[in-house]
């Protein structure tokens, strides 16, 4: 029999990473951007995509762990 | 560019790092993707393997039993066969239980994926070309040529 699927790189990782670097162009862009169009595009715009990142990765991590757990159970 | 367009500078480097996101994003849930298909793939060899086994464990065992009714004096032990053909199906149902888990799990990421994929090809353009504007107008407030323009 083959030796298995070998899972790539973790993407929800690399997708943690990049959320990280995202905040910290937030969080750099928040003390020079401080008017009410600011406050517009944090409500409208930069808190549902943090949130909906956060979201989606916290799922395709626990997707990656079960498929992790699945190849190895069925080694 | 000088402190006095910090704001600018910071607005541009926020719009850069929405974009990159946006790419680094779609690579990252198409790579998801793939994962999934890939074990179950992996899955599905694995529990063909076992099928095959499983079949050719059950035609072994009947030509033993076979053979057992046929020779009255000399006793056949069949026993290795009939561990075989247990092993084969408990590794065959071992295997379609985390296909059932996995099909399940696969249900419920989907609505995430979807929603973040909308984001990604919808909204995130949307968030980037309001950046673009205001960087734009802050621009033309201070009579600042744009970069690259």
């Amino acid at each position: 029999m083959s030796a298995g699927y070998r899972l790539p790189a973790r993407p929800d990782r690399d997708g943690d990473q990049q959320l990280r670097l995202l905040e910290d162009a937030w969080e750099k862009a928040v003390p020079h951007w401080q008017d009410d169009v600011a406050r517009q595009f944090g409500t409208h715009h930069w808190v549902p995509l943090r949130d909906e990142s956060r979201l989606y990765l916290e799922s395709l991590r626990a997707m990656m762990d079960l498929l992790d757990a699945a190849e190895r159970d069925t080694e | 560019m000088t402190a006095i367009h910090a704001d600018i500078d910071a607005l541009t480097g926020l719009r850069a790092a929405l974009t990159r996101f946006r790419y680094a994003q779609r690579e990252v849930t198409d790579r998801g993707a793939d994962a999934i298909e890939g074990t179950r793939a992996s899955l599905e060899a694995k529990a063909s393997h076992w099928r095959a086994r499983l079949e050719q464990g059950r035609a072994e065992l009947a030509a033993c039993r076979d053979r057992a009714a046929a020779e009255q004096d000399a006793p056949v032990d069949c026993s290795g066969y009939a561990r075989a053909v247990s092993e084969a199906g408990e590794r065959l149902e071992h295997i379609r239980l985390w296909q059932q888990r996995i099909d399940q799990q696969v249900i419920e990421f989907q609505g995430a994926a979807s929603r973040f994929k909308n984001l990604l090809e919808t909204d995130l353009p949307r968030a980037e070309e309001q950046l673009a504007a205001i960087i734009a107008s802050l621009h033309a407030a201070r009579r600042v040529q744009p970069s690259g323009s």
